[in-house]
């Protein structure tokens, strides 16, 4: 009978995580298990299209610093396990945490916001992502609007992305929101105005890849809002204007940005910020991202991108002179691979790419049009298997968790 | 060497599903024959240069769609194009843009199209979304099967003017009749989107020597027929 609805769950999912299965199990006994697991507790969620794991264990380990460096108070869906089951499962692991931080799928934040009374609220970005699912990706801001305006005056304080204007639209409706200017730089998912779908405008856009430019409507008044938190030059500036070096031991551009708006929800959750940075520096390898695993004698560092704006950001990051990126098209990655075409993968030129997962053929044919040297090998054990120099692997969802698996990471 | 521009029209608005693939597409092919081929991206604001021997259109949204066919009408440089025999290759909303009429939104708000090709688009009783293939009209051969990905909310029916592209064999394409695409002259629409000239190199290559009006060597890529070869087996393995 368990296995029977353990299966009927595990296909609802399409992740196939044993965490998830778990909270679906406990959802189907009891639908009000998740409610009931978030009474008493101060809630956080994190949201966003990139970066809600990182951003979700920096959040964590600000809070871990600040309120309780036992952690024993602090709970956290660390896996990445998102949806309704993953978050379920993880509260019901420590019942008795006073501190929920909890990473959340877009679909899910209207729901939290109406079940859970979170007095923060992270987004991050919102990029076309998994489009075969998502084909209106405004249908999902407009959910954030309308939960937060629901809300009013009980809502969380949200903690949003001044660059991306679905998020400041989205955000508008929160009783409070503390912008955060990321210097995003992917614009592309952002050409029309949400509010009355005239095209958007960009000042000064940087095209050395420095700032997307401020952004505001050509029609009505949506503009980007002035920011309190700011990346700037790759440093964090607070609402009191002291700048950080972020110090990070996770790389990249991006996680400045993450750790930004973690920062800005760490001080709303009462850590000082120079507290909340020192938490942040001790995160390495959120759930498996940028860790360093071992396939045989082969040593790999292993990168997750997810669509092309995630990709955008990885393929800077991937150094080695032999990359191996892995392309799926299960329901977790997006059964659409059309999204290969948007990603530059042309600055791999003089480099050799080895292209592998199920949908590795697809990468090999936008590799030749690149004209980018590469070999197919769809089995991850075979291009993975006798490296002699370290590689960077660059994967979306489904093999980067079976990679995770294979390198015991 | 002959120069060649293939125009890629407002990429910001119709490029949702890497639909600008098809023009990465054609220009490699161009060059790889020796031709000086060019792309130019235009967005919406900009003019269509009158000087593009192809022109793009990809996918988009509903509020992307209408923003694009209103300034495409102000701009008037497509049917300029169509005029003096340049090729129009319009994929998933794009299609639907150069047609008579297309509708968005939940109320169903019927959008005057750009009237290249004699085609109209409704909202279909559910989402078409997944591997579609087509059997090309008037081809014979391996080359004559289309493999692609669609996803669309719109069904289209074709008028007097515009004959159908292909036959769905896997999927749902047009949708009414089980004709997939439309044609008339040298304007093509397809609902497959993104690269469907990636995985389909004789209709690259039809839409090339449409442009160019001569013949052009076959240019055989091991990657390119693995691809189709999957694409094929897995779209049929699904349907059966
Ligand atoms: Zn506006």
């Amino acid at each position: 009978m368990a296995g029977s609805l353990a299966a009927t769950a595990s296909r609802l999912l399409g992740r196939g995580s044993g965490t998830a299965i778990k909270g679906a199990v406990m959802l189907k006994v009891d639908p009000q298990a998740l409610p009931h697991l978030l009474v008493g507790k101060h809630l956080v969620l994190v949201s966003g299209t990139n970066g809600k794991t990182t951003t979700t264990h920096f959040l964590a380990a600000a809070v871990r610093a600040g309120r309780d460096p036992s952690g024993a108070s602090i709970v956290h869906n660390a896996d990445g396990a998102n949806l309704h089951g993953g978050i379920t499962a993880a509260l019901s692991d420590k019942p008795k945490a006073t501190w929920a931080i909890i990473e959340t799928d877009e679909r899910v934040v209207a729901d939290l916001i109406r079940v859970g009374a979170p007095e923060v609220l992270v987004l991050l970005n919102f990029s076309r992502d998994q489009l075969d699912r998502n084909h209106e990706i405004k249908a999902l801001g407009r959910s954030w609007r309308d939960a937060l305006a629901a809300a009013g005056g009980d809502g969380p304080v949200v903690v949003a992305n001044a660059d991306e204007p679905l998020v400041v639209w989205a955000a508008q409706t929160a009783r409070q929101v503390v912008w955060v200017d990321t210097a995003t730089t992917w614009t592309q998912d952002a050409s029309l105005c949400p509010q009355c779908g005239a095209l958007l405008v960009r000042d000064q856009p940087d095209q050395t890849g420095g700032h997307g430019g401020r952004w505001h409507c050509s029609d009505c008044e949506l503009a980007q809002p002035e920011a309190t938190y700011r990346v700037v030059d790759g440093r964090i500036v607070d609402a009191d204007g002291n700048s950080f070096d972020p110090g990070l031991q996770v790389p990249g551009a991006f996680n400045v940005s993450n750790a930004a708006c973690a920062l800005a929800a760490a001080t709303q959750l009462g850590v000082d910020s120079a507290t909340a940075l020192a938490g942040m520096r001790t995160v390495t390898a959120p759930a498996g991202r940028f860790a360093t695993a071992r396939f045989g004698s082969t040593t790999a560092r292993l990168l997750l991108a997810k669509n092309p704006a995630g990709w955008a950001e990885a393929l800077p990051l991937a150094q080695t002179p032999e990359v191996v990126l892995a392309i799926d098209s299960a329901a977790a990655d997006g059964r659409d691979v059309s999204w290969l075409w948007d990603v530059e993968y042309e600055q791999l030129a003089g480099r050799t790419v080895i292209a592998t997962g199920p949908r590795a053929a697809d990468l090999a044919v936008r590799l030749a049009y690149g004209e980018v040297e590469h070999r197919c090998l769809p089995e991850l054990a075979d291009a993975l298997a006798g490296h002699t120099r370290p590689v960077d692997v660059i994967a979306t969802y489904t093999p980067f968790q079976r990679l995770r698996k294979l390198g015991g990471v | 060497m002959t120069a060649v521009e293939v125009v890629l029209v407002y990429q910001s608005l119709l490029g949702i599903y890497g639909d600008r693939g098809n023009a990465t597409v054609l220009t490699k092919r161009l060059q790889w024959r020796g031709y000086d081929a060019r792309l130019t991206v235009v967005e919406a604001g900009d003019s269509l240069p009158d000087s593009g021997q192809v022109y793009l259109l990809g996918g988009g949204e509903d509020a992307a769609q209408v923003s694009a066919v209103k300034a495409l009408r102000t701009d008037g440089g497509l049917a300029r194009a169509v005029d003096r025999g340049a090729v129009v290759f319009a994929v998933c909303a794009g299609y639907q843009i150069i047609g008579n009429s297309f509708t968005v939104g939940e109320h169903d708000e019927v959008i005057e199209g750009l009237g290249l090709l004699d085609v109209s688009t409704t909202r279909g009783p559910a989402r078409a979304v997944g591997e579609i293939v087509s059997r090309w009209i008037g081809r014979d051969g391996e080359d004559a099967l289309l493999t692609g990905f669609e996803n669309h909310g719109g069904y289209t029916s074709l008028g007097p003017g515009a004959k159908p592209l292909a036959r769905v064999e896997v999927g749902v394409g047009n949708a009414a009749d089980g004709t997939e695409g439309a044609v008339a002259g040298t304007v093509i629409g397809t609902y497959p989107h993104g690269p469907v000239l990636a995985r389909n190199p004789a209709l690259a290559d039809h839409v090339l020597q449409l442009a160019l009006g001569t013949e052009l060597a076959p240019l055989p890529r091991p990657e390119i027929e693995e691809l189709r070869r999957q694409r094929l087996v897995a779209a049929f393995r699904r349907s059966s």
